[in-house]
């Protein structure tokens, strides 16, 4: 569907009017006019249909939000932009097809890649081959843009970032496991690439902080298991002190629920770090309580007004709690919209120069600031911490911010070991 | 691969009864689509392909219900027969068209249906998966067997599949009904030669199937988040299970469906990152040693 | 089929070739290049299945076997390996024949149903390989970081354009091969099989043989449909070797037509089409997809090609004298084969 900017119609329309007037009163010829104000449009490949739907439908929402706004405000010197949206139904192949279709038939300039990260690959190809300025608002996983194999000059990642992720979790384990003694740990991840990375990188910074930590089993569900009770009868079995799972969404919910059936969280401690999102939050009927979770996106975090503000203009708008693709998707917009207004140009490389290394003014990222690090492309910055959870609304209150330093410091270190610099 | 903890489980009581019981539960959801499945197949010589949407549609019926009533009981119920209602309109209306069409056209009505029941789901519940709540009934702390953990709610799903599948297979191996059915799945003209009339018993055998699909999905709803798109997984272990078993028994099913979920629980132990291989193994290996399944009867 | 015939059918290749290098000169734009490089792709894969449904009547549900292992294999090769793309191709083909006739060894001895599950079971057990072997394959990640691609004899697979006439020019060549296939005695013994296994082992044919060569050969051309697939997308992907592709094969050769040798050709360009149309039109992918699938489905009651093949049949001769050859069978031996 083509998706266009929803608002604003009245007031783009005399916009679009004064622009034409003062184009052709300047250059005369009034035909340029129109090509002034020629709609930049905006490509975004995303899942609308099937189990994870609801990541096409915030995403969308998160960068529409952005674009709106944009605009509303006159646009580029009149060009209002132009959101596409299609659905990949969540395979690699179709996204790079509607990519290749967005450029080659669609005339769009910029890509969001708001797909999987199986599509995040592939789409990265094509940023490769053709040269467009591409972001990736949703694909975690480390080494789309950590390795230098896989770099694309015009290609960034509005997203949080597995290693960082880990980093944050396994500190923040490693504090309550000192104090609770914690020693014991099984994991319970979904078998595929996301899983299987943050489950060994969690461990891994948990054991580095936390010596006396030991892993004494790991469970495997595949991805959209509908059913967790093999996994949860043998974390039972091995009886660990502690749990961590990167299972999300509607697999999440159901881990959950059929846990408190088994009263796992009376037994043991559950770092699950992909509770903290609205959309798991407010699915869950009986939130048990003081679950640990990584904070994904909430509207008391960082706890400032702004935060709040942003959180309840999103609602209101939709009608619907922003979730963390949410705000992947209104920065990866907002750093697109920043460069388009600095550079007045569509060009991708003069757009990927303004991008690398920016920053954005966005309430979710820490002091208010996101940047974009130059050299690998990728999202640093974004508010992350950790905290429990309660039953009701805010849900997760009191959440601890983890240092920037000490994982911009450790993911460097991960980096060598992992040969990528 | 990790045998060694898949043998110390073997020699532990509490491990044993734990993954037992998980592969039991896990099994007897299964069995009531398969054996719906199965028996389609068996008495239509139809590859209802749409039973894994069946099954969804029973979850989210459940779920409206559950919504609106509060009852458990009635959810799953309005689940079971909402499904029985829809298969009987799903037969007339497309299956009953393609009866002895080349199995791969049957495929693809089913699949045209799928694609339009998933989108439904999505435009109707919308595109946020939902979560059921468990029933307060059943919040209770699990009963603990010899050091293995069964929770209440699992044991009453377990007596109430295990109920269905003895009345299923009472109404198909003891009543006049159950005899029609069988003869009707292996002489279609002769059944009707003696003045049955083969459309109802179509029918009927899948307002049966449909029946079942809704139920499982009602009675799992409580613990499986419930999205467009569920049915897929659960649509190709039935037919794994169909194979495993015998295609139109339902004895087959059971068994097959049981020993998928030992599978299951098991191999997460032995070897978690290759069970879902293994079953296909299974279903291979049946197939070539004896085409007919387990308690098929005669050969390909 | 005698020489003249395949100088003839090779001319008409090589023809319909030339004007389909011109197009892209015709019809401007990368979106008809790419349409056609995924045509390729499916209409290859599809036809190869059709080998097996159409004409030996051999009702696979994972085909998707080869199309998966074409895609791996290919992508596994020029990434690992220093060798030219021929070279890779090759290989890709000859493992692709040692896998079929090692896997269709186990499952051409099943009939009916059953020969369908157990290719099935063969194909999700590629694919559940492919995503526990991770090391090599990138688990459900895929092959990432591309496939590289050396010119050789001057075709340079990074230009859109000679990726086009690469992937037509396969097309073109499977295509006549494939049709050279069923239109020799091989071709006929097959339908022959089909038609009644039970009479074929009394005129000295070894029916396994023969089916088992049916198997390979349609593997042979899945696979080199995979290889242009993992052109298109740079890379392979799990899904490439998960039933939906089968599934798509299926509903292609459904959709075109089963008795009429381009039959999967047209409902590969339907499919396609239709895709394509529907994802760019509404987000109600399903809804409006599986309306129209259902409207072809119960509507014709056959494919499109198998329609069109009666139709003009019917007006060919208004008394129903006997038919010619294949559509007739097939449509007298599918109600049989599927049960009632």
């Amino acid at each position: 569907m083509t998706k266009r900017a929803p608002n604003g119609v009245g007031r783009r329309s005399v916009l679009k009017g004064t622009a034409a007037v003062a184009a052709a009163s300047t250059i005369g010829f009034p035909f340029v006019s129109k090509a002034q104000n020629k709609p930049i449009k905006v490509g975004m490949v995303t899942v609308l249909s099937g189990r994870v739907a609801i990541l096409g439908s915030a995403s969308q929402k998160g960068a529409q939000i952005e674009i709106d706004a944009f605009n509303a405000a006159g646009g580029l010197g009149g060009r209002p932009i132009e959101l596409i949206v299609r659905d990949s139904k969540a395979k690699p192949e179709e996204a790079a097809r509607i990519a290749r279709e967005f450029i080659n038939s669609e005339g769009c300039e910029i890509l969001l890649d708001a797909d999987t990260s199986a599509a995040a690959f592939a789409i990265q190809e094509i940023a490769r081959e053709t040269g467009i300025l591409t972001i990736h608002t949703n694909s975690e996983t480390s080494s789309l843009t950590a390795d230098p194999k896989l770099h694309v000059p015009t290609a960034f990642r509005s997203a949080r970032q597995g290693i960082h992720d880990a980093i944050a979790g396994g500190s923040y384990a490693a504090e309550v496991s000192k104090a609770k003694k914690l020693n014991r740990w099984m994991g319970c991840s979904p078998d595929y690439a996301y899983g299987r990375d943050s489950n060994k990188l969690f461990f891994e910074y948990l054991k580095r902080f936390h010596k006396d930590a030991e892993v004494i089993g790991e469970s495997w569900p595949k991805l959209f298991q509908p059913d967790y009770t093999e996994q949860l009868t043998k974390i039972l079995q091995s009886k660990p002190q502690a749990v961590y799972s990167c299972l999300w969404g509607g697999d999440l919910t159901a881990f959950i629920d059929q846990s408190s059936i088994y009263n796992l969280f009376a037994q043991t401690e559950v770092f699950a770090i992909n509770i903290a999102d609205y959309a798991v939050l407010t699915a869950i009927k009986n939130l048990p309580k003081g679950i640990h979770s990584g904070s994904r996106y909430l509207s008391t975090f960082p706890p400032t007004k702004e935060n709040a503000d942003w959180s309840a203009g999103y609602r209101k708008k939709f009608n619907e709690y922003p979730l963390n693709w949410s705000w992947e998707n209104s920065a990866g917009t907002k750093f697109v919209l920043d460069a388009l207004k600095k550079t007045n140009s569509t060009d991708s490389k003069k757009l990927a120069e303004a991008i690398s290394g920016a920053s954005i003014s966005v309430p979710y990222g820490v002091d208010g600031k996101l940047t974009m690090r130059a050299g690998d492309n990728t999202l640093i910055n974004y508010s992350t911490g950790w905290g429990q959870t309660i039953q009701k609304d805010p849900f997760v209150p009191d959440v601890k911010s983890v240092d920037w330093k000490m994982i911009l410091d450790l993911e460097t270190e991960w980096k060598k070991t992992m040969k990528y610099i | 691969m990790d045998l060694s903890a898949l043998a110390s489980c073997l020699i532990t009581p509490s491990c044993v009864i734990t993954q037992t019981t998980s592969g039991l539960i896990i099994g007897l959801l299964l069995f009531l689509v398969a054996a719906g499945v199965s028996l389609i197949f068996g008495v239509l010589k139809v590859v209802n392909f749409a039973h894994g949407a069946f099954y969804m549609l029973g979850a989210y019926f459940a779920y409206t219900a559950y919504q609106l009533s509060g009852n458990y009981l009635i959810a799953v119920l309005a689940g079971g027969i909402g499904v029985a209602l829809f298969g009987l309109v799903f037969e007339r209306l497309l299956i009953s068209r393609v009866y002895g069409s080349p199995v791969l056209m049957q495929l693809l009505v089913c699949y045209g249906a799928i694609l339009i029941l998933d989108d439904l789901v999505k435009i109707i519940w919308g595109a946020d998966f939902l979560s059921f709540g468990m029933p307060s009934a059943f919040q209770q702390l699990p009963f603990v067997f010899a050091g293995g953990v069964v929770p209440v709610f699992y044991l009453f799903l377990i007596v109430v599949a295990l109920a269905i599948a003895g009345l299923l297979g009472l109404l198909i191996s003891k009543t006049r009904y159950g005899k029609i059915v069988r003869a009707a799945a292996v002489n279609p003209s002769m059944v009707s030669a003696l003045g049955i009339n083969t459309g109802v018993v179509y029918a009927s055998v899948f307002v049966l199937g449909g029946f079942l699909a809704g139920l499982a999905g009602g009675l799992a709803a409580p613990v499986r988040s419930l999205t467009a798109g569920m049915g897929t997984s659960i649509i190709i272990e039935s037919f794994i299970v169909t194979v495993i078993g015998g295609m139109g028994s339902v004895a087959g099913a059971l068994v097959g469906s049981i020993l998928i979920g030992l599978v299951r629980s098991f191999g997460t132990i032995g070897f978690p990152l290759f069970t879902e291989g293994l079953m296909f193994v299974l279903m291979a290996v049946v197939l070539v040693l004896k085409p007919s399944g387990l308690f098929g009867k005669g050969g390909a | 089929m005698t020489r003249s015939s395949l100088l003839r059918d090779s001319l008409i290749a090589i023809a319909v070739f030339a004007v389909l290098a011109l197009l892209p000169f015709i019809v401007p734009g990368k979106g008809f290049t790419d349409f056609m490089v995924r045509l390729a792709a499916f209409g290859i894969f599809a036809t190869s299945l059709n080998l097996l449904v159409g004409y030996a009547g051999m009702e696979s549900f994972g085909h998707g076997l080869f199309f998966g292992l074409g895609c791996y294999s290919f992508g596994l090769i020029m990434q690992t390996f220093p060798v030219s793309i021929p070279v890779a191709f090759l290989a890709t083909v000859g493992l692709s024949i040692v896998v079929g006739t090692v896997v269709g060894a186990i499952c051409v001895r099943l009939n009916e149903i059953y020969f369908a599950f157990v290719t099935l079971a063969f194909q999700m057990l590629l694919h559940s390989l492919i995503i526990a072997w991770t090391p090599i394959t990138g688990g459900d990640q895929g092959l990432t970081g591309g496939i590289p691609r050396p010119p050789f004899l001057g075709i340079r697979l990074d230009d859109y354009y000679h990726l086009y006439l690469f992937s037509t020019g396969l097309l073109v060549a499977s295509l006549l091969a494939m049709y050279h296939i069923v239109q020799s005695p091989f071709g006929y013994t097959l339908r022959m099989i089909r038609d009644n296994a039970a009479r074929a082992p009394f005129l000295g044919i070894n029916v396994f043989r023969v089916r088992l060569m049916a198997y390979v050969i349609a593997g042979a051309f899945g696979a080199i449909g995979g290889m242009i697939m993992s052109l298109f997308v740079s890379g392979a992907f799990p899904d490439f070797a998960y039933w939906t592709i089968s599934g798509e094969a299926i509903f292609m050769i459904m959709l075109g037509g089963i008795t009429v040798f381009l039959g999967p050709m047209v409902g590969a360009v339907m499919l396609l089409l239709l895709n394509d149309f529907v994802t760019k039109m509404t987000t109600h992918y399903g809804l409006v997809l599986g309306l129209v699938i259902l409207l072809f489905a119960l509507g014709l009651r056959k494919g499109l090609m198998d329609f069109a093949a009666d139709l003009w049949r019917d007006r060919q001769t208004p008394t129903s004298g006997p038919r010619p050859d294949t559509a007739a069978k097939t449509a007298a031996s599918a109600p049989a084969r599927a049960g009632e």
